[in-house]
């Protein structure tokens, strides 16, 4: 899996606005790219983009609460940015809850704009930095043979190695050798470090 | 010597002689032939006998003594009671002055003695039939009479004959209570005189005048005629000429007092003026009303140029920073930038024009300006709907007359309703707006959605004012739309169409048609 460089999708029915916002990022040399709807910009969606959303909240068709929606669906971890109107506050509040990191109120300032979205791809590249490791972790676990995956599962719940040769009617010599194995493929050499990458990964395996 | 004869008789005869004889030989021959006959030998007991029985016919002798035949004809025609009395008189005396005499003095007939029996007969029947055909159209004529006077009293409007001078030949009773006098003192007298101060100068040209002089029919309403006491007063006349055979004879006039009518009409042009304001103002507070409604959607729209404005003028800073500019970028850009400041100019506009106050009255308009207008206007909601709005405007539709805020905020609320219920409704079909012209003199327009439509209990009620079913709705903007429409002289209603969703439309006339073109349909 390989994540585009980050870009600002700036999602906004208004040409006017479009086209000046996107000059606007451009000439503050972010990658930008435009989509005049919400259902444009869903059916170019991949998990793989990286950035932020811009979004404008009223829009004629799907409007940007129904596109926030449709990504959630999605599993999107792609920080969104909602751009308002004067008295859209309930709206922006209710956007906020479903994991908007921001909203901006036109006419809004040029720099409040670009601190958003500077945090909203510092956020985008955090996420993806730990998505990324815990990805790795899940790797691992996945290469893991089912004696294997069993014994870690002892070494976790803090089992010694002569319980799990007792119980799983196994020479205590080759328990040693499956721990080591599993200490291989996991990278590491800590039992605690390994307890600590599985349960970090625990939701993403069962 | 006097006696009733014969009692049973309709018709009364009474025979006048001296001459014993002679009363018994006239008596002979009209006994029996259905007669009342009574019998007088003298003048007096003749007199006295007719005053007391009215009889039809009278057989006189000439020569009498004490008073002759001639005097006594003469007191019976001065005598109201027998004046109609048909007087034959019977004398020897057969010359050609004394028969000229006796017609002279009132008698009907002449009869030379000695008289044939047949003759004396068939005279007393002619006149007998004669006298009672007389009477009879005497009293129908009087009956006539008092019941024309009757009705004519009885009529609440005033009345007054004039002769062609204007003098009062007659008043009736209504004439004399509006002009407060009794009838008597108005006959007689100068109508002009009597109620116009300026009747003297001679030049003045007053109301009937021409009718009296000219024959000319006059009607006039508001005119100031003066009572007898001094007191003017607002009258309605009608004066008609009377004619006889062509011939002018003066005029009829016929009048009444108006103050409590201009009183009336005046406080019912108060009213309406005061509702006509009452309504205008309605039709204002509901255009603010609806601003309210769409201001955060008007500050969308404002602010999306503004913002537009804000991000090219700051690229249009990051152009001209850099060492070499692109001035052809940078031109590209303030071109832009114009643009958007036009556009948000262009939204307050139309704002402003909607909510202008007072209406600016009636001008004769395109109806494609007025939808094209209001059809930028409601695409202020519109952002909300997938389906937007369709204006079809038939090919070759004559411009209306019409204040163009009023009927634009009619066509508005259609729209904006029109928009909520396909919203409402889940619909991607669009707001039709359709306009035609549905007779020779009427445009109507149209608003057809596909959204949840009119509950059928609702339909009728649509209009009335208070009556709403939204949520939070108050039920004016319809009530306000049908007198806003009314008041353009359209017609407002609403149409169940076939499949989903609502219909409403309104007309107007179109241009030199006149204000009752549609509702004339």
């Amino acid at each position: 899996m390989t994540d585009t460089p980050q870009t600002v999708y700036v999602v906004e029915d208004d040409e006017a606005v479009r086209d000046s916002l996107a000059l606007l990022l451009k000439s503050d040399s972010k990658p930008v790219k435009t989509y005049e709807n919400a259902g444009a910009f869903l059916k170019d969606y991949s998990e793989e983009m990286a950035g932020c959303i811009v979004l404008d909240i009223r829009m004629p068709g799907m409007d940007g609460m129904e596109l926030q929606k449709k990504l959630n669906e999605k599993h999107s971890i792609l920080p969104i940015i909602f751009v308002t109107g004067h008295g859209d506050v309930p709206m922006a509040v209710d956007a906020m809850k479903e994991g908007a990191v921001d909203f901006i109120q036109k006419p809004y300032r040029e720099e409040a704009l670009l601190e958003k979205i500077e945090a909203a791809l510092e956020q985008d590249r955090e996420q993806r930095k730990t998505l990324g490791e815990r990805m790795e972790i899940v790797r691992r676990v996945k290469s893991l043979t089912p004696r294997e995956t069993e014994i870690m599962d002892r070494m976790i719940a803090g089992q010694a190695n002569k319980v799990i040769a007792i119980e799983l009617e196994i020479s205590q010599r080759t328990v040693e050798i499956h721990r080591s194995r599993v200490m291989h493929k996991m990278g590491t050499h800590s039992l605690a470090h390994l307890v600590r990458m599985v349960l970090s990964v625990k939701d993403l395996i069962d | 010597m006097t006696a009733i004869a014969s009692e049973n008789s309709e018709v009364t005869v009474l025979l006048v002689d001296d001459n014993p004889q002679n009363l018994k030989v006239l008596y002979e021959t009209l006994k029996d032939k259905g007669y009342r006959l009574l019998i007088a030998n003298e003048g007096a007991k003749a007199l006295d006998l007719a005053h007391r029985h009215r009889p039809e016919v009278i057989l006189l002798d000439i020569m009498m003594p004490e008073m002759d035949g001639y005097e006594v004809c003469e007191r019976l025609k001065n005598d109201p009671v027998t004046s109609d009395c048909a007087v034959v008189f019977l004398s020897a005396l057969d010359d050609l002055a004394s028969k000229v005499k006796g017609f002279s003095l009132g008698g009907a007939d002449y009869i030379s003695k000695p008289f044939q029996s047949q003759e004396v007969i068939a005279r007393v029947d002619t006149h007998a039939k004669v006298i009672r055909l007389e009477r009879e159209l005497q009293a129908r004529n009087r009956e006539l009479v008092s019941d024309q006077a009757r009705i004519l009293n009885s009529i609440s409007e005033g009345i007054y004959g004039l002769d062609e001078n204007g003098v009062i030949e007659f008043a009736n009773q209504a004439a004399a209570m509006i002009v407060n006098s009794p009838v008597e003192d108005l006959i007689g007298k100068n109508f002009f005189e009597l109620h116009f101060a300026t009747a003297s100068d001679s030049d003045v040209c007053l109301p009937v005048m021409g009718t009296c002089r000219q024959g000319v029919a006059e009607h006039q309403r508001d005119i100031q005629l003066k009572r007898v006491d001094g007191e003017a007063f607002p009258a309605e006349y009608r004066a008609t000429p009377k004619l006889d055979n062509d011939e002018l004879h003066g005029a009829v006039v016929v009048f009444r007092d108006i103050t409590a009518e201009l009183n009336n009409e005046r406080a019912l042009e108060e009213a309406r003026a005061l509702v006509q304001e009452q309504r205008d103002q309605l039709a204002h507070t509901s255009r603010l009303t609806t601003m309210g409604e769409m201001a955060a959607g008007f500050a969308h729209e404002v602010n999306q140029p503004l913002t537009a404005i804000a991000n090219y003028a700051r690229v249009s800073g990051r152009v001209m920073a850099k060492e070499n500019p692109d001035l052809s970028l940078l031109h590209e850009t303030m071109e832009k930038i114009e643009a958007q400041s036009h556009r948000a100019s262009e939204i307050i506009r139309r704002i402003r024009r909607f909510m202008k106050k007072p209406a600016t009255g009636k001008e004769i308009v395109a109806v494609s300006t007025l939808l094209d207008d209001t059809r930028q206007f409601a695409e202020v909601d519109m952002r909300n709907n997938e389906g937007g709005i369709e204006v079809v405007i038939e090919d070759g539709l004559p411009d209306v007359v019409a204040d163009p805020v009023q009927v634009q905020q009619v066509a508005l609320n259609f729209i904006r309703n029109a928009l909520e219920a396909t919203r409402a409704a889940g619909s991607s079909a669009p707001v039709e707006v359709t306009a035609r012209q549905c007779s020779e003199k009427c445009v109507r327009v149209q608003v057809r959605d596909h959204g949840v439509g009119v509950a059928e209990e609702a339909e009728e009620k649509l209009f009335h004012p208070f009556f709403t079913t939204k949520e939070d709705g108050m039920g004016i903007g319809l009530a306000t739309c049908r007198s806003l429409i009314q008041a353009q002289g359209g017609e407002i209603g609403y149409e169940r169409p076939d499949g989903a969703g609502a219909c409403f439309y309104f007309t107007l006339p179109v241009a030199g048609a006149g204000t009752d073109a549609c509702t004339a349909e």
